[in-house]
C-alpha cells in the first residue's frame, strides 16, 4: 500500500531536527559576530553511466552536437515507456555505501510535474516518497566536521534550454535529458562557506574514487542547491532560503557569504527573512529572488505507474557494500602507512582528483594507481620520489597532465630498477626519462640506454684507463693533486665525465683518481 | 496467420499516422511500431488499417473524435439493409472503430485498448467478441498511454477463436514494457489455470459439470434495462443445463469502483498527457502576436487548448486536481486503497489463487470459490447516436462503467461475448447484448473456454 513519507508532519521528528543544529558547539566567526550561519546542501551528481537512466541513449559528452543522443523516450514520444538502467542503480548504491547511507531494499519512483521546455514529458521521474538510501555521513578531514546525509535519491536530469532574447525563442537540446542523477541531500550541518566548500570537494573526491560520477562542476555534471539560514547561538534556526543551481565551489562560497550577510542585515534592521528560492548572480556576487514560498509550485507528485517498486535483494546489497572501491580517506591512510610523507600523499591525491572516471563504474587509473603499480615490488619512497620530483615535474614542464603520461608502468619500473641497481647513474636515468617523454616509443629504458651507449661503466679496468688518459692529458693538474691540492681533482673528474658522456659514476671516478695519484 | 486485422489509432505504427483521434496528433506518425504491431506482422497477419476511437481512449460512445462518431454497423445475420435506411446507433467506445470494423466484416479481428471497458463495451454494442486480457500479459510499448496502471491492449474478434488466435500471438514478455509480467509468473498462472480447468474440461463432451460460475449481485444495478436480463437468463439457463453450477456471489466494494477508477485514471491521464505541448511533435499553435507569454506553460496553453477535445480537458482538470498537494491524500491515496479492496473482493471469490500474490502473502483464494464470474457487459444495448451526446454527459453513462471498471482496477481478464439480441418491443429491439466472463489473473484460457461455450449455446438457441 502506498504511504506518503512526510517526516515534516511528525512533531517529534521535527523537534529532533530543530535541535540538531545545536549539537555542534558554537564557534564565533569574526565575520558574523553573535550569529551562527547554518548551511545544508543538495548535490545533484550525474551518474557516470554509458547509457541514460531509462533509455538506451548514450549519455552525452562534451562536443556532441545538440539533439544527437536522444531516443523517442527521451523526447517523450507517445507510446514510449521507461526501462530502468541497472548500472545507474548499482552506482547509486555504491555511493550510498561509500557515504554509510542506509540502503532501502524497497524504493519507488515518482513523477514530479511542471511545464518547462527542457522537460519534454511534463514530469521528471524522481524518488520523492521512498528514496533508495536514507541517512549516512561524510567526514571532512580539514575541519574535522561530520556532515550527516539526509537521503540519496535517483532521478532524471533535464534537457538544456537556452533563451535567445533577440528572437524571443528557446533553443532546446535533449542530449542531457534523461541522464541519471543522484540527489544527495545533507543535513544542515555546515557552519561556514569554507565548510560547505570542503563538503562539496570531499564529496567530489568520494564520487570520483568510487567511479559513480566525475563530479565535474565546470561541465555541469555536479550542481549544488544550498540552504542558508542564520540564528543567534543557542536559539532556534532562522528561516532558510534556498539558492539554486550553483555551478562552482567558489561561487557557492561567495553566495553563502552574501546570503548570510543579507539575512543578518535584514534581522539587524528589525525585518524578517522570508522563505524564498533564490539564484546567484555571478556578476554582482549576490543572490536574487526567484520565488517566494507563496508562489512555490505544486509539483503534483504521483507514483510512476510504469515503474514497479525497486526491490533489492539483501545479498546483492551486501555484495555492493563489500566491493566499494577504496575511499580517499582510506587511500591517504594507506599511503602514509607505506612511509610516504604528508606532502607526497597530498601531491599524489591532488593529481588523482583530476583523473578520468570510467563509464559504468570502471575506475580510472590515476597517479595513486600508478604509484601502487610501481611500488608493489619497489621501495615506496624511491618510487614516490621518481614520481613527484621527476615524472610529474617533467610533465608539468611540458604542460602535460598526468593523464597524458606516455610512459608505461613497465618502462617506469625498469628505469627505476636500472638506477637502483647501478646500471645507469641517477643523472642518466633522469636524462632517459626526458628522452622517453619527448620520443614516445615502446622500447624499454634498458634497450634505449644500450642504444644511446649510456650504460654505466662497470669494469674498474675501463675506469682506470679513462683515469690514466686524463692524467696524461692534464699533467700539471695531476701533479697538483699529487702535491695535495684535492680541489684540482674536480677538473680531472669533469674531463672523465665528459669523455664518458656521463656514464661514469663521479664518486667512483674521484676514488680511482685518488688511488692512482695518492696511493696511501 | 494470414488474418486481416485492424489496429486502433492509439497504437503506434511507423507506416501510418497514429492520431489518437485527437487534433493534437492529427498529423503525427510514430517513428516506430508498437510491439503488438510487430508481433502481428511476425505472425503473418495482414494489417488492414487504423480504426477510429474516442480521443486518447477517453469515452464510451466513440463520439469524442476528430474523425467523427463511429456508426454501429451491426446487422442480423443474412440481413442487408442499406446504410441510409438503417437506424444510426453508437458503436460504443472507446474502441468503437475496432468493434465496428469487425462487425462490418472488414476484418476478422482488431486490436483495441481497454482502460475501463473500452474493448468490452463496443464489442457488446456491435455484437462481436471483446477480450481485455490480464494486465501485464501484452506489451504496452507503442500503445499511447491514457492511464498506465489500467491500460491493456484488447482484442476484438468476430468470434472467440479469432480473438484467441490474435491473443496467442501477442501474449509475450517484452523487455521494453516495464510492467510486463516475467515468464516465470506466466508459467505459474498457466499451471494454476490448467489445474482448475481440468475437472470440467476433461468431462464428457459438452458437459460443464464441475464448472462454478459466480453471479455477482452488485452487477445488476437498478439502471440495468430489463431487456438485457432476458438474453442473459437464456445463457445462464443453457450453461446450467450443461451441468455448470451457478453461485450467487458478492463483491461488496464494487460501489466504490467507479469513483476510484475516475480518480486514478484521470490522475494518470493528466500526467501522461502533459507531454503534448506542441514542441517536439504534434499540433503547435503559436501565441497570437499581441500575447506575451512569460512562461513555457503559458505558451503551451495555446496548443493544448486547441489540441484537446472537451472530454480530454475535463479529465485532465479532474486529474490535475486529484494530484494537488491539498487533494492527494483525500483523493488519490484513498482511491489506491479502494483499488486494493476491490482486488481483494475478487480474490475472495475465485477458486484459483492469485498468481501475482507474493510467496509471503497468505493465500486469499476460496477453496470452494468460483472459476469465473458472469454478468451483463452493458446496462443497455447500443444507444441511438442522436441521443448519444446527451447521454455522454448524464450520470447513466458513468453507471455503465460499473460493469467494466472493476476488472480493470483488479487487472483481471474479462471478455464480452454476444448473448443474443434485445427482444422485439423493447427499446433497442434487435440490437446485440453481450455478457462478460471474468476470470482470475492469467486465466485467459478459462475465460475463453467459457466464452466458446456461450457461443455454442447461442448457435443452439438460434
Amino acid at each position: 500500500m502506498l504511504t506518503r513519507a512526510a517526516p515534516w508532519l511528525s512533531s517529534s521528528k521535527q523537534n529532533a531536527s530543530r535541535l540538531a543544529h545545536t549539537l555542534r558547539p558554537f564557534h564565533e566567526d569574526p565575520r558574523w559576530p553573535g550569529w551562527q550561519v547554518v548551511v545544508g546542501i543538495e548535490v545533484h551528481a550525474q551518474i557516470k553511466s554509458r547509457a541514460k537512466l531509462f533509455s538506451h541513449a548514450r549519455t552525452f559528452q562534451q562536443g556532441d552536437s545538440p539533439n544527437t543522443q536522444v531516443t523517442a523516450f527521451d523526447a517523450a514520444f507517445p507510446g514510449t515507456l521507461p526501462r530502468l538502467n541497472p548500472i545507474c542503480v548499482e552506482l547509486a548504491l555504491r555511493t550510498a555505501a561509500a557515504l554509510n547511507s542506509g540502503i532501502q531494499t524497497r524504493s519507488t519512483f515518482d513523477r514530479k510535474h511542471y511545464f518547462y521546455s527542457d522537460l519534454p514529458a511534463g514530469y521528471q521521474i524522481t524518488q520523492h516518497y521512498e528514496p533508495i538510501a536514507k541517512g549516512g555521513s561524510l567526514d571532512l578531514a580539514q575541519s574535522g566536521v561530520c556532515v550527516r546525509i539526509e537521503q540519496i535519491q535517483i532521478e532524471q536530469d533535464t534537457g538544456k534550454s537556452t533563451v535567445d532574447p533577440r528572437r524571443s525563442a528557446s533553443a532546446i537540446d535533449l542530449n542531457r535529458a534523461g541522464t541519471g542523477l543522484m540527489e544527495i541531500v545533507s543535513k544542515p550541518d555546515m557552519r561556514s562557506p569554507e565548510e560547505a566548500g570542503e563538503y562539496v570537494r570531499s564529496l567530489q573526491a568520494v564520487l570520483r574514487s568510487i567511479g559513480s560520477s566525475d563530479g565535474n562542476m565546470e561541465q555541469g555534471s555536479l550542481r549544488c542547491d544550498v540552504n542558508v539560514s542564520v540564528n543567534r547561538p543557542g536559539q532556534a534556526p532562522g528561516t532558510r532560503c534556498e539558492i539554486k543551481n550553483l555551478n562552482s565551489i567558489r561561487f557557492m562560497m561567495v553566495a553563502i557569504t552574501s546570503e548570510a550577510g543579507r539575512h543578518i542585515a535584514l534581522l539587524d534592521s528589525g525585518n524578517r527573512v522570508n522563505q524564498e528560492t533564490r539564484a546567484f548572480d555571478e556578476n554582482t556576487g549576490e543572490t536574487y529572488r526567484l520565488r517566494t514560498k507563496e508562489d512555490a509550485p505544486d509539483y503534483r507528485y504521483m507514483p510512476d505507474p510504469n515503474l514497479p517498486p525497486l526491490l533489492l535483494d539483501p545479498t546483492f546489497v551486501a555484495r555492493i557494500r563489500q566491493n566499494v572501491p577504496e575511499l580517499p580517506a582510506q587511500t591517504r591512510m594507506r599511503l602514509l602507512a607505506q612511509g610516504l610523507s604528508q606532502r607526497d600523499v597530498e601531491v599524489l591525491m591532488a593529481v588523482d582528483s583530476g583523473k578520468e572516471v570510467g563509464f559504468d563504474g570502471r575506475l580510472g587509473h590515476g597517479a595513486v594507481a600508478y604509484f601502487d603499480g610501481l611500488s608493489r615490488s619497489r621501495d615506496p619512497r624511491v618510487v614516490v620520489n621518481w614520481m613527484t620530483n621527476e615524472l610529474l615535474g617533467q610533465l608539468s614542464a611540458r604542460r602535460l597532465s598526468f593523464h597524458d603520461n606516455s610512459i608505461s608502468l613497465e618502462q617506469m619500473g625498469d628505469l627505476i630498477d636500472m638506477v637502483q641497481q647501478g646500471f645507469v647513474t641517477g643523472s642518466t636515468g633522469k636524462a632517459l626519462l626526458r628522452h622517453m617523454l619527448d620520443h614516445q616509443s615502446p622500447e624499454t629504458p634498458r634497450e634505449l640506454a644500450e642504444e644511446l651507449k649510456l650504460l654505466a661503466l662497470h669494469e674498474p679496468d675501463s675506469l682506470e684507463q679513462h683515469c690514466a688518459d686524463a692524467i696524461l692529458a692534464l699533467p700539471a693538474e695531476a701533479d697538483a693533486v699529487r702535491q695535495g691540492n684535492l680541489n684540482v681533482l674536480n677538473k680531472l673528474t669533469g674531463r672523465i665525465m665528459r669523455a664518458t658522456r656521463g656514464t661514469a659514476n663521479a664518486a667512483a671516478v674521484r676514488k680511482a683518481l685518488e688511488r692512482l695519484l695518492r696511493p696511501s | 496467420m494470414g488474418m486481416p486485422v485492424a489496429v486502433k489509432d492509439n497504437i503506434c505504427t511507423a507506416d501510418a499516422p497514429t492520431t489518437c483521434a485527437s487534433a493534437m496528433l492529427r498529423d503525427f506518425t510514430s517513428p516506430f511500431d508498437a510491439t503488438v504491431v510487430k508481433l502481428l506482422n511476425n505472425a503473418g497477419a495482414a494489417i488492414v488499417g487504423k480504426t477510429n476511437c474516442d480521443e486518447f481512449g477517453m469515452g464510451s460512445l466513440n463520439i469524442n473524435s476528430i474523425h467523427g462518431p463511429v456508426v454501429n454497423p451491426y446487422q442480423p445475420h443474412g440481413q442487408s439493409t442499406l446504410w441510409e435506411d438503417r437506424e444510426r446507433r453508437a458503436a460504443g467506445g472507446s474502441s468503437g472503430g475496432s468493434a465496428a470494423a469487425v462487425a462490418a466484416g472488414m476484418c476478422d479481428a482488431a486490436l483495441a485498448t481497454d482502460t475501463g471497458g473500452s474493448t468490452r463495451l463496443p464489442a457488446s454494442y456491435c455484437g462481436v467478441v471483446g477480450l481485455k486480457p490480464s494486465y501485464g500479459l501484452i506489451s504496452r510499448w507503442g500503445v499511447v498511454s491514457f492511464a498506465d496502471s489500467l491500460d491493456c491492449v484488447g482484442v476484438i474478434g468476430k468470434d472467440v477463436v479469432s480473438a484467441e488466435r490474435v491473443y496467442d500471438a501477442l501474449a509475450q514478455f517484452d523487455p521494453q514494457d516495464p510492467t510486463a509480467i516475467p515468464e516465470s509468473t506466466r508459467t505459474r498462472a498457466h499451471e494454476l489455470c490448467s489445474h482448475h480447468m481440468f475437472p470440467w474440461v476433461s468431462a464428457v463432451q459438452n458437459s460443464l459439470v464441475g464448472l462454478k460460475i459466480g453471479i455477482p449481485q452488485e452487477y445488476f444495478p437498478t439502471s440495468l434495462e430489463p431487456s438485457i436480463v432476458a438474453p442473459l437468463r437464456r445463457v445462464l439457463r443453457a450453461l446450467k443445463g450443461r451441468g455448470a453450477t451457478l453461485v450467487p456471489v458478492s463483491l461488496p466494494n464494487t460501489s466504490y469502483a467507479l469513483s476510484a477508477y475516475y480518480i486514478i485514471a484521470s490522475a494518470e491521464a493528466s500526467s501522461n498527457l502533459a507531454r503534448y505541448d506542441g514542441v517536439q511533435y504534434g499540433l503547435h499553435v503559436p501565441p497570437p502576436p499581441d500575447a506575451l507569454p512569460s512562461t513555457p506553460a503559458e505558451t503551451y496553453a495555446y496548443s493544448r487548448s486547441a489540441g484537446f477535445g472537451a472530454e480530454v480537458k475535463k479529465r485532465i482538470l479532474l486529474g490535475t486536481y486529484a494530484l494537488t498537494a491539498d487533494a492527494f491524500d483525500n483523493y488519490f491515496l484513498k482511491a489506491q486503497r479502494l483499488r486494493q479492496l476491490i482486488r481483494d473482493d475478487f480474490h475472495r471469490v475465485f477458486a484459483v489463487p492469485n498468481p501475482l500474490a507474493s510467496a509471503s502473502a497468505p493465500p486469499t483464494s476460496a477453496p470452494d470459490g468460483v472459476h469465473v464470474l458472469l454478468h451483463p457487459s452493458a446496462i443497455r444495448a447500443a444507444p441511438r447516436l442522436d441521443q448519444a451526446a446527451a447521454l455522454a454527459g448524464s450520470l447513466d453513462n458513468y453507471v455503465q462503467d460499473v460493469l467494466t471498471v472493476p476488472a480493470s482496477l483488479a487487472g483481471l481478464p474479462a471478455m464480452s461475448v454476444p448473448a443474443g439480441v434485445v427482444e422485439a418491443g423493447a427499446e433497442g429491439a434487435g440490437w446485440p447484448v453481450g455478457v462478460s466472463v471474468v476470470g482470475q489473473w492469467g486465466c485467459e484460457a478459462m475465460v475463453m473456454r467459457v466464452g466458446k461455450v456461450i457461443e455454442e449455446v447461442q448457435r443452439e438457441n438460434a
